[in-house]
Order: structure tokens, then C-alpha cells, then sequence
């Protein structure tokens, strides 16, 4: 009775405290993933910032030139450095490196080839953890004490929420790569890409195209599910057609369950539209293939992450014109491009610390400091706070070579000036440009959509992007 | 309310899940009934040998090789903690030895960082030749890494309640369970048993986790942190019953998928082993202290 007496009480201390441990421990792993994401967002989730292609760099890329992008091929450039600097999530399971990595490796053929007018850009990148203390602190750290004239390349799951109001204080005109709602609704945010709401309407958008009788939208359950499944629930209703809102745990611990609730509640003439990171969204699209689901639907969709010739080699053949995902940049495979083989030779010689290769995230970093770049070469005078950033915000209708629009920043309430894409489908391991799915404007039945129009108007076709 | 026929599906997935949650909560209780410490680190040994086997595949080296190699990791890990760890934490709160096995996770889970680091879009995955191939219940296709998988946990069980009731290995286990320091005085070899579990453990650690990067997905958060719903399996069985232990873990896998198609309760079934564990828990309290005033009033 006594020994019993004993370790009752033991007992049932560990036990509350295992439970107090393990819910500690369930509740960083959820803000983790919830934070994150990610890429490969996690959270990133929400992320539409695009996933990486497999492919490497192709030896005709190496041999190309690079010459091409500064003033004086072969000069390097030795003037007083322009000191930019860039804000990018770098944590467990979420890295955009690859988009400041590839906007540095632009900036150092720049640098290479005469600089701006014989000065060299110096790109000073700091990397956050989702932390919104952290990220203040790397902004004030850039502007007081790195002296920077520019930001380009901020690619965080939350940086854009953070330091809005501080750099519109401080007067900057950012380019980055838009995850948070204010990369694309602020004054002075302009992104490169679509985001997680635009992306998810242009697989909407599509997937409406093949009149299912239903939608079913899931996303990973984050901050920020009900501002991107606005847009969706706007196409869809528009359209006449019921749509399901679901938000779903990650990382994805119980895939099974995950496809077989969306494939019962699409029905066999629905959709299932997917808003995921590519590791996510490839164990519920594996978990459904597994079960043998995966055609008890009409067809499947997804934002831009899952735009990954890996994703593609990985759920191979039974996916062919069954799965299409929404695309926001230009597809690098088919494309011979100028700037599409100007991309592929910086990165085949400056771009060692691209870990990803060639793919969206490397295609957005090579956009920004693309933009950048021509901002600073019209400046005239000296490049300071004021002239660099009057310099972007007067960037209009820029031939990018990587978007179906030309690209324009200008001085809006908001930004959205890649409101146009592809979508594209697996085929036989490779994601290639799906049946009717050429540029395609993101439809203005989503308000936020028609509020920038509105404001912007529509922008012209680039014709630089296409082979 | 969705119909019987729309749950169906959810009993046959959730059968499989519970049965890899069994599979590392039967591990769990062995080790705690033999050494009193409670492995928080069974997550993450098991992820990091199911990433060694990614990179020995990527590797081009033979398939098997790679998951032995996974299996080994797991107990040779585990052992060598429990031989440099376990002495000097032996005789000090459980807690605080259950908290020591966290420093264990996340060296770990830092290594994993650092050397499969997030590639910014591929996707890392491994998979088992018993995923081709399976049968079909309530519409669905079982493959045979999920049936591997419940009858593992049930082989598990059974095979590890012969061996701790028929062996003397198994016998020495128990005793040290009920009095560490008596069975010593009895002559039985203590570090040795000590070891034994600690290996046997890990090698638990490296099947569950071979399976659970087949099943679930290969990465280092979602397998370390999965064993969360292990041990609440382990807890409603209160780290003693193995037989508890295997049941709670499947109907901890049941419930949260039948919970999926339930719109208003859907959002919340991830909660589903901390409520089963507080509920059983606060069951088994509330009925022992009515049990023992029943037996002081007779």
C-alpha cells in the first residue's frame, strides 16, 4: 500500500509532464510548420513562391555568354559600391535562398561586365526564422548600419507584414517575391511573382475550363487562409459552380484520410485545387494515387509550388492530363529565350550557390535583379534613398523575359503586375505548358484583381518570353 | 452527420495509422519498463536512419543494405546514449531522464538540418517495393507496406509479451522494472539487461522510422514529431501494458480519421491522442481512488 502510495503520485507526475512536454513540442512543430512551410514553405504554404525544377543547368547554357548582362563585357567594375540588400526566410524545412543567391549571382555579372556606369553592386542578404523581432532588426541593420540604397529579393513568409511601414517611411520602393497579403496591397511592395491567392485563382481559373460540378480548394491551415481562398471562392462562384474551403495540418501526417475526405467531397465530376508546398502536396497526391483514388475525380490542380519536374518524375504516367498546376513564370525548359539563356549562363557561372538549379525560385531572383538592375542604370546623378527608389517606382512595361506581361511598379495603392500565367501538366516526368494553357490572365472577378486593373490597367504581352 | 458508408474508408486509412503509432509505442514501453526513462528521441533516431537510407540510395548502393543500415543506426544509437547516459541518470527523477533524451533529439534533428538541408523544392521521399501491389476494402487499395505496418505492431506485441513473460532476459526486464536495486542485489547483470532494451529500442526506432518515411512522408519535423501520438498511447496504457499500449494506438489512429470527414471537428483531430490521454488518464485516477475507498471503507 505504501510502495503503491509511492509511485501513484510519480506516475502521474510524468505522466502531466510528458503531456505538458508533448504539447510543447506539438506546438513548435505546429508554428513551425505553420510559420513555414514551406518551398518549400512549409507554411510557405501559403507560399506560392515556386518550387525548384530538377534540372540542371544545361551544358548549351554554360557555353552561352554572360556578357551580356553589364555595359562593358569583361570590364570589372571598381567605382564606390551601390549597397543593396535583401530580406529572405532561411529555416528548417523553408529556404528562399535561391532567390537572393540567384539576384547576388546576377549582380556579380554585373560587376563583371562594367557594374552600373563603373560601380559595383554590393547585395548584403540577411536570412530571418520567422520572427518578426528578428526580421525589424535586419531592416534597420540594412538602412543604418549597411547603408543600403535598395531592397530587392525579399522573399519571407512574413517580412512583407512586418517592415511595410518602415520602408515606406524610410522611403523605399521594394522588388521582392510576395508570400504575405502586403507584398501586393501596399504602395510600395511590387513582386515579381503571384503569391498564394493569384496562383490559386489561375488553377481555379483553369480547372474551371473543364466545367467540373464541383470545386474542392485545400490549403495548408495557416495564417492567411481566408484572404487566399478569397479569390477562388470569387472565380468559382462566379462561375456557378460549388466550392469547398478545407485547410489542412502541416506538414501532413495523416495523407490517407486527407485525399480520401477531398476526393468524396469533389465527387467524380469535381475538382480538387491544391495550395501546398511541393512536399505536402506530393504525399496527399501520392496518398490518393496509392489508395488508388486518384480517378474518382475529374481532374486535380494546384498553385505554382508544385511546378517541380521532380513532383512531376514523382508521381509519374497515371497524372498525365489529369493534374495541371498554375505557372508564374515562363517554363525554362521549352524556351530559348535571350533572357532565358542569358539566366542560364549566370547561372551556370555564377551561380554555385543556387542549390535548386534552374526552376521558379531561381527564375524570380534572376527577374529581380534584372529590374533592379535597369532601375539603376536610369538613374542619373548619385545613387542614394531617394534616386534609387524614385528610379524603381519608375519602371513601367519592362520586357523581363520570364513573365507573360511586361512588368511595371509605378505609383499604385497596390501591386500586382504579374496578374497573368501559364499552367502547365505533367508529361511523362517533365512539367510541360497544358492544352489551352497559354498566357492567361488571372480573371478580374477576384476584387483584388479588378481593384489593381482599375488602377494599372492591363499590362502589354512581353514578347521577349517566348522561344 | 456523414453516412456509415462515408466512414468506411476512414477506418481502413485509420487502421494504418494506428498501427505504425503502435508499432513505436510498444518500443516505448519496453524501454521504460526496463531502464524508467522515457525515449523522447524515438522520432528522431528513426529519421535519421530513414534519411541515411535516402542517401545511400541516392547513393546508388543496394537497396537492402540501406535499410539495414537504417534499422542498425537506430539501436546502435540508441545503445550507445544508453550506455553513456543511462548509468548516471539512473538514479535521478524520471523526468529529468526523459528530458535528457530530448538533447539526444535535437542534436539530431540539428544534424538532419545540416545535412539534408531544405533544397528550396525537391522533394526527398523513399519508397519500398511492397508499396506496388496490395488489395482493395471499402473501395480503397490497401498496399503492403500498410499492412507491414499493422502486422508489425502486432507481432510486435505479442512477440514482446512472450519475450518479457517466457525469456529470462524478458524476466530480468521486468523485475528491474519493479525494483532496479533489488535485482541487482539478486545477481542479474543490470547493465547488460539495460542494454539489451536500450538496443532493442532502437532497432524499433529504425523499422518504425523505415516505415513511417514510406507512409508518411521524409522529413525531419513530421517523423520526429509523430511519436507525440505514440506516447499518448503509451501513457493511456501508463508505460506498463503492452497489450494497452497496441489498443490505445490504434483507436488513437481510428478516431482521428473518422474524425476527418466531420466538418465542425475536422480542424481540431490532430488533438485527437491528447484527449484520448487526458480522458484515460483522468478515467483510470478517478477510478482508483473510488477503488481504494471502497476497499478502506470495507
Amino acid at each position: 500500500m505504501n510502495r503503491y502510495s509511492r509511485r501513484r503520485p510519480r506516475l502521474a507526475a510524468a505522466a502531466v509532464a510528458v503531456i505538458a512536454i508533448g504539447g510543447v513540442i506539438a506546438g513548435c512543430s505546429s508554428n513551425n510548420n505553420s510559420n513555414s512551410s514551406t518551398s518549400a514553405p512549409t507554411s510557405s504554404a501559403t507560399t506560392s513562391a515556386p518550387a525548384t525544377s530538377s534540372a540542371s543547368p544545361s551544358t548549351s547554357a554554360a557555353a552561352a555568354s554572360t556578357s551580356s548582362c553589364g555595359t562593358k563585357p569583361g570590364v570589372a567594375a571598381t567605382g564606390t559600391p551601390i549597397p543593396l540588400g535583401g530580406i529572405v526566410t532561411d529555416q528548417s524545412g523553408t529556404s528562399f535562398t535561391d532567390i537572393s543567391n540567384m539576384a547576388a549571382a546576377y549582380f556579380a555579372c554585373v560587376n563583371a561586365n562594367g557594374g552600373i556606369n563603373g560601380h559595383p553592386i554590393k547585395y548584403y542578404i540577411e536570412t530571418e526564422q520567422t520572427n518578426a523581432t528578428q526580421i525589424a532588426s535586419e531592416a534597420k541593420q540594412l538602412v543604418q548600419s549597411d547603408h543600403v540604397v535598395g531592397i530587392v529579393g525579399n522573399t519571407s513568409i512574413i517580412e512583407c507584414s512586418v517592415d511595410s511601414s518602415y520602408w515606406q517611411a524610410q522611403g523605399f520602393n521594394i522588388i521582392d517575391s510576395g508570400i504575405a497579403p502586403e507584398c501586393y496591397s501596399t504602395p510600395n511592395s511590387a513582386a515579381v511573382n503571384m503569391g498564394p491567392r493569384y496562383s490559386s485563382d489561375g488553377a481555379v481559373q483553369y480547372a474551371l475550363t473543364q466545367h467540373p460540378s464541383k470545386i474542392v480548394f485545400d490549403q495548408s491551415n495557416v495564417p492567411g487562409t481566408t484572404y487566399i481562398a478569397a479569390g477562388p471562392n470569387a472565380l468559382a462562384k462566379a462561375a456557378g459552380v460549388p466550392i469547398t474551403d478545407d485547410a489542412t495540418n502541416v506538414p501532413v501526417s495523416d495523407a490517407n484520410s486527407v485525399a480520401i475526405q477531398l476526393v468524396d467531397q469533389a465527387g467524380k465530376d469535381g475538382a480538387v485545387v491544391l495550395n501546398f508546398t511541393p512536399p505536402d502536396a506530393l504525399v496527399i497526391l501520392e496518398a490518393a494515387q496509392k489508395l488508388n483514388i486518384e480517378g474518382n475525380v475529374k481532374e486535380w490542380g494546384c498553385s505554382t509550388p508544385c511546378n517541380t519536374d521532380f513532383l512531376a518524375k514523382s508521381l509519374g504516367s497515371k497524372w498525365n492530363g489529369k493534374f495541371f498546376v498554375n505557372a508564374e513564370l515562363t517554363p525554362p525548359d521549352p524556351t530559348t529565350s535571350p533572357a532565358m539563356s542569358l539566366y542560364r549562363a549566370i547561372l551556370a557561372q555564377y551561380g554555385k550557390a543556387v542549390s535548386g538549379g534552374i526552376g521558379s525560385f531561381s527564375q524570380m531572383g534572376f527577374t529581380e535583379a534584372e529590374l533592379m538592375v535597369k532601375a539603376l542604370e536610369s538613374v542619373t546623378g548619385a545613387y542614394t534613398v531617394t534616386s534609387v527608389n524614385a528610379a524603381i517606382k519608375a519602371l513601367k512595361n519592362v520586357d523581363t523575359g520570364m513573365l507573360c506581361q511586361q512588368w511595371t511598379y509605378g505609383s499604385y495603392s497596390m501591386h500586382i503586375p504579374n496578374n497573368e500565367d501559364y499552367t502547365v501538366t505533367p508529361d511523362n516526368g517533365e512539367m510541360v505548358i497544358a492544352p489551352n494553357g497559354g498566357c492567361t490572365q488571372i480573371s478580374a472577378v477576384d476584387p483584388q484583381i479588378a481593384q489593381y486593373r482599375s488602377e494599372a490597367g492591363t499590362a502589354p504581352s512581353d514578347p521577349t518570353s517566348s522561344s | 452527420m456523414p453516412s456509415w458508408s462515408e466512414f468506411e474508408p476512414f477506418i481502413v486509412s485509420g487502421l494504418a495509422l494506428g498501427g505504425v503509432y503502435a508499432l513505436s509505442g510498444v518500443g516505448l514501453v519496453v524501454l521504460y519498463r526496463a531502464t524508467g526513462v522515457l525515449y523522447l528521441a524515438f522520432g528522431a533516431v528513426g529519421a535519421m536512419g530513414a534519411f541515411l537510407t535516402y542517401a545511400m540510395i541516392q547513393a546508388s548502393l543496394p537497396d537492402w543494405l540501406a535499410w539495414i543500415v537504417c534499422i542498425l543506426f537506430g539501436g546502435v544509437i540508441t545503445l550507445i546514449y544508453g550506455m553513456i547516459f543511462g548509468p548516471p541518470l539512473a538514479r535521478r527523477d524520471p523526468l529529468v531522464r526523459a528530458v535528457a533524451t530530448l538533447g539526444l533529439t535535437l542534436i539530431l534533428f540539428g544534424a538532419m538540418d545540416l545535412l539534408w538541408p531544405p533544397t528550396g523544392g525537391e522533394v526527398r521521399s523513399i519508397s519500398l517495393p511492397t508499396d506496388n501491389g496490395g488489395f482493395t476494402v471499402a473501395g480503397l487499395q490497401v498496399d503492403w507496406t500498410q499492412l507491414i505496418g499493422l502486422c508489425a505492431g502486432v507481432v510486435l506485441t505479442v512477440g514482446t509479451a512472450a519475450f518479457l513473460r517466457y525469456t529470462k532476459l524478458g524476466t530480468a526486464m521486468r523485475a528491474m522494472a519493479n525494483d532496479r536495486e533489488i535485482t541487482a542485489t539478486l545477481g542479474v547483470p543490470v547493465r547488460r539487461v539495460e542494454a539489451a532494451a536500450w538496443f532493442g529500442c532502437g532497432i524499433l526506432a529504425g523499422i518504425a522510422g523505415l516505415l513511417l518515411a514510406d507512409l508518411v512522408q521524409l522529413d525531419p519535423t513530421t517523423l520526429t514529431f509523430l511519436v507525440i501520438s505514440s506516447l499518448a498511447a503509451a501513457l493511456i496504457a501508463r508505460l506498463r501494458s503492452i497489450a494497452v499500449t497496441f489498443v490505445a494506438a490504434i483507436v488513437i489512429g481510428v478516431v482521428h480519421d473518422l474524425l476527418t470527414p466531420i466538418t465542425s471537428l475536422t480542424n481540431y483531430r490532430d488533438m485527437t491522442p491528447f484527449v484520448l490521454a487526458a480522458i484515460a488518464l483522468l478515467w483510470v485516477s478517478r477510478h482508483r481512488t473510488v477503488m481504494t475507498r471502497s476497499r478502506e471503507e470495507a
